[in-house]
């Protein structure tokens, strides 16, 4: 194959049993594109065992943080984001390969540092971290950073890495006569006590705040004594046709992006959304918009009160409830209907302290309402059924969170419970029935609800089944947050249902033909349809490659409404500043929009050979019983707004509170999903056919050596 | 290309010079009309313009640093980029961000320390500061001479020459003309539009006369400050 351009050329290894590394050719794994690709097929190469790897925690689990070809350069929202993936911790009936993704400044350094990725194995035999300069690694004695928050490790080995001094203000890095030289902090990803503790809680954190954690990432690295990883890099990203890209980028900031000197567009995601805080509380006006390497339109934040910087999205939130029970009253499940300004501090300390220990603060959330519920009925404090002896009666205070999130942290009082992940610990407690019922929002696979109730938004839940973890893609979600915000805030949306349905539908290649709309059709009559199964093809594909792989921002991309445009028709798959646009430029390669397409479904295969090796059967699909047995009735906004048609066929926005799921209807439409992939439907395993149709002949062998082969036709 | 007017003969109270402890002869092989005498000193005439910055608008997305790089070297660098960002994610809003330009400076001291006027003012690019690769010689007196911290020039350890901000006058990878009058592919690039263009420099080069406030009323929809 020829040399392509975008890439360092590196993977570096790791391999933490010996304490030594080595070096794998990116060529080898071109094919697999970057991030997710990249992520699979090493997992694949380098896991001694699938089968046997049943905990992530296990030291032959192989974790992989990979960037891009578009790591490191201007590819709008694309730079500076980051795949990891690993054998995951925690979640139910098992665990299984599966991913996370974060963003910053990390895959870029990685990139200008002269590496496409860092894979590693093994178990260190005491506590490490890795230092990487330029070609130069280390893997570096950590015991004095065990046991620190991950801000001050971070600060530390930045510290440990900045101190030769070239010029005013200029580093140079240990590069013996290539003395390239730079003003920048080494970019580091780092664990806190949580990971420390192999809590499956625990989360890698970069930057202040931004964080991987749906699938333990943490205790993966705190089981392979693994403390932070750092880069520095002061080299180059070698582009294509450096013209073409600069060109793409000129015409996204000037026809797509939104002007902030003027514009009045309202939009949440995508490429015509405002640099602004995705806070859910509210910002004090005293603060920026921060972004990760690349962005078009930041949505992270840093503030002025010291604390909270890069607190963003979920992790504003997750005690936003409490919080304001602690206030005012009433009970701590989040609701942004108030979400006033005294709210904001202690949002913002507790999202700090989450990110410093190192915690998912989606695993948690969850659990303060229900704490809450448990210590008012006398069931959940000291000397009760379960014991505990955090300060309950103060739910919602600084010092409840500080308690709290330290037990999470190091598995003590209540976070004994759930080293082992919130579900698993609520079973063991004899309160399986609330994870049932839905007391406790954890609708699949044991992990939690992201916010977007699959009895409402189909796509969330259908896209999981599929695949690995609460998939995460914010491809179609693009409509909640748009829709409902307006209809909240009094805003008059000028797009008709029937034309926003058309528009995502629009950009749905090769799955669904322009004119079929019903793809985006939410009405109870078409929630188990075949085209809906086309449907999530395409949000798991596109996703797979463009998102996962390539690393486009999934809050960015795709961008399939665009209120920039007069035509409000996005930048996704069009000739001049879509996906392959990025791509040709970047690496030289002549790719189409749905070529990408093409090798996210070949990587999403490869994904669910791993799977199927693991154990993964058709009966392991399924959502937790109250998605089937209740009707939705709770929104955190007041409506849950979707393009959907009526019985005459007319589309309009309509609410999709109220309504619940069937047992049969969910396996019908996992029938034809699996028929849409070519994969068993008895069973969703992959056929011999479909693998070599696919040229992994070699992946067919290895189903076949164990006797997971689907059946043909 | 127009004089600038805001040269260095409106401009007395720099006390900067070129050649104070010598004559003429020191001048030989340079663009005399570079530079102005004035008062028996030899003065670098002022650039017809520069860049200024407002730290609390950007977003720390560093797209400036990786499209400066690439519109001259056809490559995404942060450490070949003239413009450097630099962030502490972990400080309070807005010393969190530090926007590093060059000031094109009155009388630059990058210009007058280099041996061999690679680092020059030349009248034909309205005195933008720029540095000629093929006549630099590595000395790195110019890197040195900046007054600035981080120094706003840098050095390209891949040719061995130094190099700094020229207005985007020389940028094989943009389609448009760069410099003074054409694009600065920074300032274009910025999503946030924190990064605007002067022609009338600051009396003083020093950084803190190159921070604007170039936040709107419509920025402050967004709910973030647009106080200095
Ligand atoms: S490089 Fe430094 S000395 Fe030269 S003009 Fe720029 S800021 Fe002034
Ligand atoms: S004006 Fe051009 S040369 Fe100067 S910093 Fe900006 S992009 Fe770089
Ligand atoms: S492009 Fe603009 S927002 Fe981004 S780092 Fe540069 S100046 Fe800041």
């Amino acid at each position: 194959m020829k040399k392509l351009k975008g890439y360092a050329g590196k993977i570096l290894h790791i391999d933490l049993n010996n304490m030594t590394h080595h070096v794998l050719p990116t060529e080898d794994y071109y094919e697999w594109g970057g991030g997710h690709g990249f992520g699979a097929k090493l997992f694949w190469d380098l896991c001694e065992d699938i089968e046997a790897v049943i905990d992530g925690r296990d030291p032959r689990n192989v974790i992989t943080i990979a960037g891009s070809p578009f790591s490191g350069t201007n590819v709008p929202s694309a730079g500076g984001r980051c795949e990891v993936t690993n054998v995951s911790v925690g979640l139910i009936p098992r665990n299984r390969f599966t991913r996370s993704n974060f963003g910053g400044h990390f895959s870029s350094m990685m990139k200008h540092a002269g590496w496409d990725a860092i894979t590693i194995t093994g178990k260190a035999p005491y506590p490490v971290y890795i230092d990487v300069r330029n070609h130069h690694v280390m893997i570096r004695d950590a015991s004095h950073l065990w046991g620190k928050d991950t801000h001050e490790t971070q600060q530390f080995i930045q510290e440990n890495v900045a101190k030769i001094d070239v010029a005013a203000g200029w580093n140079a890095q240990l590069d013996g006569n290539d003395i390239g030289r730079t003003t920048q902090k080494a970019s580091v990803l780092a664990i806190g006590p949580a990971g420390e503790n192999q809590a499956a809680l625990g989360c890698l954190i970069h930057g202040a705040g931004n964080a991987a954690g749906q699938g333990g990432n943490g205790a993966v690295f705190g089981s392979k004594n693994l403390k932070a990883i750092s880069f520095i890099g002061t080299g180059s990203v070698d582009i294509a046709d450096p013209a073409a890209l600069v060109k793409a980028r000129f015409k996204t900031r000037e026809f797509y992006a939104v002007d902030v000197d003027k514009s009045t567009n309202f939009t949440y995601n995508g490429l015509s959304a405002g640099p602004a805080a995705i806070t859910f509380s509210q910002m004090p006006t005293e603060h920026r918009a921060s972004s990760c390497h690349g962005c078009v339109n930041g949505c992270k934040q840093r503030n002025a009160i010291g604390y909270g910087n890069e607190v963003t999205c979920q992790t504003s939130v997750w005690y936003l409830g409490a919080v304001r029970s602690y206030k005012f009253g009433g009970d701590a499940k989040l609701s942004l209907h108030n979400r006033s300004i005294d709210l904001t501090a202690d949002s913002l300390y507790a999202g700090d302290l989450a990110n410093r220990l190192g915690i998912n603060t989606y695993a948690i959330m969850a659990l303060i309402p229900w704490m809450q519920k448990l210590h008012a009925k006398g069931k959940l404090g000291v000397g009760k059924k379960i014991d505990s002896n955090l300060p309950y009666e103060i739910l919602g205070s600084r010092e409840f969170a500080d308690k709290f999130c330290h037990a999470i942290a190091t598995g003590t009082d209540i976070g004994a419970h759930f080293l082992d992940g919130v579900v698993p610990g609520v079973q063991a407690l004899g309160h399986g029935a609330d994870v049932d019922n839905g007391t406790l929002d954890y609708p699949y696979y044991g992990m939690p609800e992201h916010g977007y109730d699959t009895r409402a938004e189909l796509e969330w839940g259908y896209a999981t089944l599929m695949t690995d973890r609460d998939m995460n893609d914010h491809a179609l979600n693009w409509i909640y947050w748009t829709v409902n915000l307006a209809k909240l805030s009094g805003i008059d949306l000028p797009i008709p249902a029937k034309e926003m349905a058309t528009c995502f539908v629009e950009k749905m290649a090769p799955y669904i033909k322009p004119d079929e709309v019903s793809a985006m059709d939410y009405a109870s009559h078409n929630m188990y349809s075949e085209v809906l199964a086309r449907q999530v093809q395409w949000v798991n594909h596109y996703g797979r490659f463009w998102k996962n792989s390539a690393l486009m921002c999934d809050f960015r991309w795709p961008d399939c409404v665009n209120l920039q445009r007069e035509d409000l028709r996005g930048a996704t798959g069009n000739d001049e500043v879509g996906e392959h646009v990025w791509w040709n430029a970047v690496t030289g390669e002549d790719i189409s929009y749905v070529d990408g397409i093409e090798r996210g479904r070949r990587i999403l295969n490869l994904d669910n050979a791993i799977w199927v090796l693991e154990g993964r059967h058709r009966d392991d699909a399924k959502f937790a019983d109250y998605i089937y047995d209740k009707k939705l009735t709770y929104s955190k906004l007041p409506t849950f707004l979707w393009p959907a048609t009526n019985e005459a066929g007319e589309w309009d926005y309509r609410d999709m509170l109220g309504r619940s799921h069937c047992r049969e209807g969910v396996e019908t439409w996992k029938s034809h999903y699996y028929r849409a992939e070519g994969w068993d439907p008895d069973t969703g395993w992959p056929t011999r056919a479909l693998l070599e149709s696919m040229n992994m002949k070699e992946v067919a062998d290895r189903l076949e050596q164990v006797g997971k082969l689907g059946k043909e036709g | 290309m127009s004089m600038n007017k805001n040269s260095s003969e409106m401009d007395t109270g720099r006390r900067h010079f070129l050649a104070a402890m010598g004559g003429v002869g020191m001048l030989i092989g340079f663009s005399g009309t570079a530079y102005a005498i004035r008062d028996d000193k030899v003065y670098i005439k002022s650039s017809g313009g520069a860049l200024v910055v407002d730290l609390k608008k950007c977003m720390g997305c560093g797209t400036c640093m990786t499209t400066c790089s690439l519109v001259h070297h056809g490559k995404a660098s942060l450490s070949l980029s003239c413009i450097q960002i630099e962030q502490d994610v972990f400080k309070p809003f807005p010393q969190d961000i530090q926007m590093s330009t060059c000031l094109q400076c009155h009388d630059a001291p990058c210009v007058t320390a280099c041996p061999v006027n690679a680092n020059k003012a030349s009248e034909d690019f309205d005195f933008v500061r720029d540095i000629d690769p093929d006549k630099c010689i590595g000395c790195m007196q110019c890197i040195e001479a900046c007054p600035h911290t981080p120094s706003r020039v840098q050095w390209n350890p891949t040719t061995r020459c130094a190099q700094k901000c020229d207005l985007c006058l020389n940028t094989p990878y943009m389609e448009e003309q760069g410099g003074i009058g054409g694009v600065q592919a920074c300032r274009r690039v910025c999503p946030v539009g924190a990064i605007a263009f002067i022609t009338e420099l600051p009396e003083q080069s020093l950084p803190q006369n190159y921070v604007v406030n170039l936040r709107n009323e419509n920025w402050a929809k967004s709910g973030k400050t647009i106080e200095d």
